[in-house]
């Protein structure tokens, strides 16, 4: 449930809001809806994750990965190892990453909020 | 426990997102980039403008129609509505870029890349390019048509930065971060200031005045003389000046300032002109056309970038359609072509920029000598805004000859070549406004009068206008505000002290070089010099190589019945006239040399056929050889390293001269080697085999495939903003520096056109190497570059009126304004 929370409130929130409005929504589902530690850090990582990646790939598609071409040729200019692997898989991850890690830590901080003042 | 748990994670959570809202040294805010809904991938695609679109400030109803390459055509129904939706659709495309070119011209590049950039930002403010802009904007009263004009198109752009949402700016912005500005009338006028710098900012006073001092005046004349050993100027030789000239100040005593003392002595200077930024264009008259009219061909040579520095459009009202290049951030078309005439422009390349020594009083540098008496400098304090650092002032000192541009010996100078203590005197620093106006009227011109009018407007940098009409006249004009200087003026660094140095005024407009309908049949220019030496009036010294001029006239010398592929092909011309003038003699010489007989690169710059295609071995050889030789010439004699006092290599002209006609001239002996005395043979020996020694060492033996020349000239248009993956590398193509085809490692024909004169429609092609859009994720980013590289063209869509079908036609956008 959380986890359907945090992925449609913040899909509607970033339209209009900044990208880090994920933190205080994933923070406020995570405080109100979260069961456990466990529980509400992976309901907030993946609904980042599952949006960021849906809707990147909606875009990338319909592009044609014209501008992730660009953008992974500037990024493996310094750093050598990502013209190694497909810039689907690489800059894919590293946006699910930071995705994760933000949606994840602030849904489990909502928790731990909660656990705190209960 | 519970408190710990929750302020560990809420540390992380807080943290994270913070970092990631923020720039990391070089990277930009990474959370920000990434996000979907924000960063770089909302920026994919082709992103058309919306069928209807209502924007204030729009009088009437405005047509914009996009054909298949991203070409707007507006048809507006007055003048304010035509230059607003300009304005609004050049930012569409390509508002990064324009606003690029003013904070570089503006000297304010450090406030979004940091630090890496002051000092050029400190050296394009001190050449004072803000300062002239600014005074020129504010020079317009209000009802100057020129105001008008810059108004609407700020108006335009500006509506178009008011809808700007972050996830929509250009991703260079999200990259380097950095928000877009308010455009004003101030900014195009950096522009056109940036064009200036481009074309007319560089200077050889300072390397002349050094190899004056060595070597006097005799031996300067001998090999940097005032006119070339071949040449084949602009105003066809025998043309009559039909004017009475007005009187030339006379040449003073001394023409240079004194040699300069050990501590002033000085040597860095601004670049030297470059020899890469040039261009051609040319017109036949209809005597030598198949259609009986004139056609009109320009392919101004500049540093190929992406986006590129020309934008397509169409821009029509009920008394104007004209179509062609336009600049981005300048109203109006810049090359191009309407019903009845077709125009371009190619640079002039006189002399417009001095530098004068100014002796100061003292330390404070308040005051300077000046026809016997001290003179008060003018201080102004620049400050600039650096991103991550502290805010840095600098004091520029305005003399009446214009700024001086460094003044102590201990700063570090961006260019290499500002002399210290020196006073720039620039044609760029005129205040006359009406620049934008020669445009204008151009854009209107209907006939070879209305061409003449509108180049009376037209001030710098000095260009070469080519015209050709439908009534079958055409002309070229260098035209410009060029300074009226006593022979040899400003070749060497000027005494800033005697006013006999001073510019004395200028060549009256009407007395600038011109021709219309010459004998034989077209007119021409490759950036030669601009007449022969009948001119009563002195341009400068030394105008770009011959070569294109040459190989361009003799191709339309011999040319009859003309069409636009013709001229297309003369556009494409890959013969190397250098290598026809030199390569027979050369191979002779090296044939004494018994190991040539197997040598295979002796043996393939034997066979070539002396074209610089781009899979020829011999392009390679030859290139990379006269490039060496020049360096076993002359660096000993005429250093260019030196950083004492560097100088510059006679022109290749005068070498080719010297091994043809003085093939004992003491400047062969290399002074290097004590206890030998070297022949021009051997010099032209060594030089070719050290040249295939290099060449061998970095390439390997000598192969077709690794040895051709476009591998090894690799010909880069790279992102205007150095952004790695944004660029294309290794186009394949050929040409080179001197070849009509100029295409070189970094510069080349930034926009080719022909246009074919009709007395009921005109024909026109054309294309540039980039694409329309400035978005690097768009597919018309770089969709024309294949096709440049090729040589073909792009035939243009000229729409007689908005209803006009077409199945070119994509889409169609009306812009209605707010009521």
């Amino acid at each position: 449930m959380p986890y359907i929370i945090i992925l449609v409130v913040s899909a509607i929130a970033q339209l209009f809001l900044p990208w880090w409005v994920i933190a205080p929504i994933a923070f406020l589902v995570g405080m109100m809806k979260s069961k456990s530690a466990g529980g509400s850090f992976f309901a907030g990582a993946g609904a980042i994750i599952t949006l960021w990646i849906a809707y990147a790939l909606y875009l990338n598609i319909s592009s044609d990965g014209l501008m992730l071409d660009r953008i992974g040729g500037l990024f493996s200019e310094s750093l050598k190892f990502l013209k190694n692997i497909p810039y689907e898989v690489s800059f894919f991850t590293i946006m699910a990453l930071i995705g994760a890690l933000v949606g994840g830590f602030s849904a489990l901080a909502g928790y731990q909020f909660k656990q705190l003042v209960k | 426990m519970k408190f710990i748990k929750f302020f560990v994670s809420l540390l992380i959570a807080a943290g994270l997102t913070y970092i990631l809202n923020r720039p990391l040294g070089a990277l930009p805010a990474l959370g920000k980039l990434f996000s979907p809904f924000e960063g770089f991938w909302q920026n994919g695609g082709n992103q058309s403008a919306p069928d209807e679109l209502t924007l204030e400030g729009i009088k009437e109803e405005v047509s914009v129609i996009f054909d298949d390459n991203r070409v707007p055509h507006v048809f507006a129904k007055n003048d304010d509505d035509l230059y607003f939706a300009q304005g609004y659709l050049v930012a569409q495309d390509r508002l990064w870029q324009m606003e690029f070119y003013t904070l570089a011209a503006s000297g304010r590049l450090s406030e979004v890349v940091g630090e890496r950039a002051i000092e050029l930002d400190r050296y394009n403010r001190r050449m004072g390019m803000a300062e002239t802009a600014r005074k020129i904007a504010e020079s317009y009263k209000k009802d100057d048509i020129a105001f008008k004009v810059l108004t609407a198109y700020t108006a335009g752009v500006n509506a178009y930065l008011k809808q700007l949402s972050y996830k929509n700016t250009p991703v260079e912005y999200k990259i380097i971060g950095y928000q877009p500005e308010e455009w004003s009338p101030y900014k195009t006028i950096l522009m056109l200031m940036n064009m200036r710098q481009v074309l007319n900012g560089g200077s050889e006073d300072f390397r002349m005045s050094n190899a004056l001092a060595k070597y006097g005046p005799d031996i300067i004349k001998d090999l940097f003389p005032d006119y070339p050993v071949t040449e084949s100027p602009i105003i066809p030789v025998g043309t009559k000046w039909e004017f009475t000239p007005v009187p030339v100040p006379a040449v003073p005593a001394e023409i240079a300032a004194k040699p300069l003392t050990k501590d002033g002595a000085v040597a860095l200077n601004i670049a030297a002109p470059a020899p890469e930024i040039g261009s051609n264009n040319w017109a036949v008259g209809g005597g030598k056309s198949a259609s009986g009219l004139p056609i009109l061909a320009n392919d101004p040579h500049l540093q190929l970038t992406l986006p590129s520095i020309w934008y397509q459009m169409q821009l029509s009202t009920p008394t104007m359609n004209v179509y062609g290049a336009c600049l981005p951030g300048t109203p109006g078309v810049t090359i191009g072509f309407n019903k009845d005439i077709a125009w371009g422009v190619t640079n002039v390349g006189s002399d417009v920029m001095d530098f004068y020594q100014i002796k100061f009083k003292d330390k404070t540098q308040k005051e300077y000598w000046y026809n016997g008496a001290w003179k008060p400098v003018t201080i102004k304090i620049e400050e600039f805004k650096i991103k991550g650092k502290e805010a840095l002032k600098d004091t520029v000192f305005y003399t009446h000859h214009g700024p001086v541009l460094y003044n102590h010996t201990s700063e570090k100078n961006f260019s290499k070549n500002v002399p210290v203590g020196h006073a720039m005197k620039w044609v760029g620093h005129e205040l006359d406004n009406s620049d934008l106006m020669g445009f204008y009227y151009l854009n209107r011109a209907k006939n070879y009068d209305d061409y003449r009018k509108a180049l009376t407007y037209y001030k710098a940098p000095a260009q070469n206008f080519v015209f050709a009409d439908n009534h079958n006249d055409i002309a070229i004009t260098p035209n410009g505000k060029l300074p009226l200087k006593w022979k040899e003026q400003g070749k060497f660094i000027l005494d800033g002290s005697n006013p006999a140095h001073d510019w004395q005024g200028w060549i009256p407009a009407e007395q600038n070089p011109t021709v219309k309908n010459p004998p034989r049949g077209f007119v021409s220019s490759a950036n030669q010099f601009s007449t022969d030496p009948t001119y009563p009036y002195y341009l400068g010294w030394k105008f770009a190589p011959a070569e294109r001029g040459i190989r361009i006239n003799e191709r339309l010398e011999a040319m009859q019945k003309a069409t636009i592929d013709s001229l297309r092909s003369v556009q494409n011309d890959n013969f190397n006239v250098e290598a026809r003038r030199v390569l027979p003699d050369v191979l002779k010489i090296l044939a004494e040399d018994p190991a040539n007989a197997s040598n295979s690169a002796y043996q393939a710059l034997a066979k070539w056929n002396m074209k610089n295609d781009p899979y020829e071995v011999g392009p390679t050889i030859f290139e990379r050889w006269v490039k060496e030789l020049r360096i076993w010439v002359w660096e000993d004699d005429f250093s260019v390293q030196s950083e004492k006092e560097p100088m510059s290599h006679p022109t290749r002209d005068i070498t080719w001269n010297l091994i043809k006609n003085t093939p004992d001239a003491k400047w062969f002996d290399n002074l290097n080697t004590k206890d030998k005395v070297e022949t021009m043979q051997d010099i032209v020996k060594e030089s070719f085999k050290a040249t295939v020694d290099s060449l061998t060492a970095k390439l390997g033996p000598l192969n077709a495939e690794t040895w051709a020349w476009t591998k090894v000239k690799s010909t880069d248009i790279n992102h205007l903003g150095r952004l790695p993956g944004f660029g294309k590398q290794d186009i394949p193509n050929g040409g080179g520096g001197g070849i009509v085809n100029a295409t070189s490692e970094t510069h080349g024909p930034s926009w080719r056109m022909v246009v074919q004169l009709d007395k009921t429609w005109p024909k026109a092609y054309g294309l540039y190497p980039g694409g329309q859009s400035g978005n690097p994720g768009s597919p018309y980013y770089d969709n024309m570059v294949d096709k440049w590289a090729k040589g073909e063209l792009n035939e243009l869509l000229f729409m007689k009126t908005k209803d006009e079908k077409s199945n070119r036609i994509v889409s169609t956008t009306k812009i209605s304004g707010k009521k």
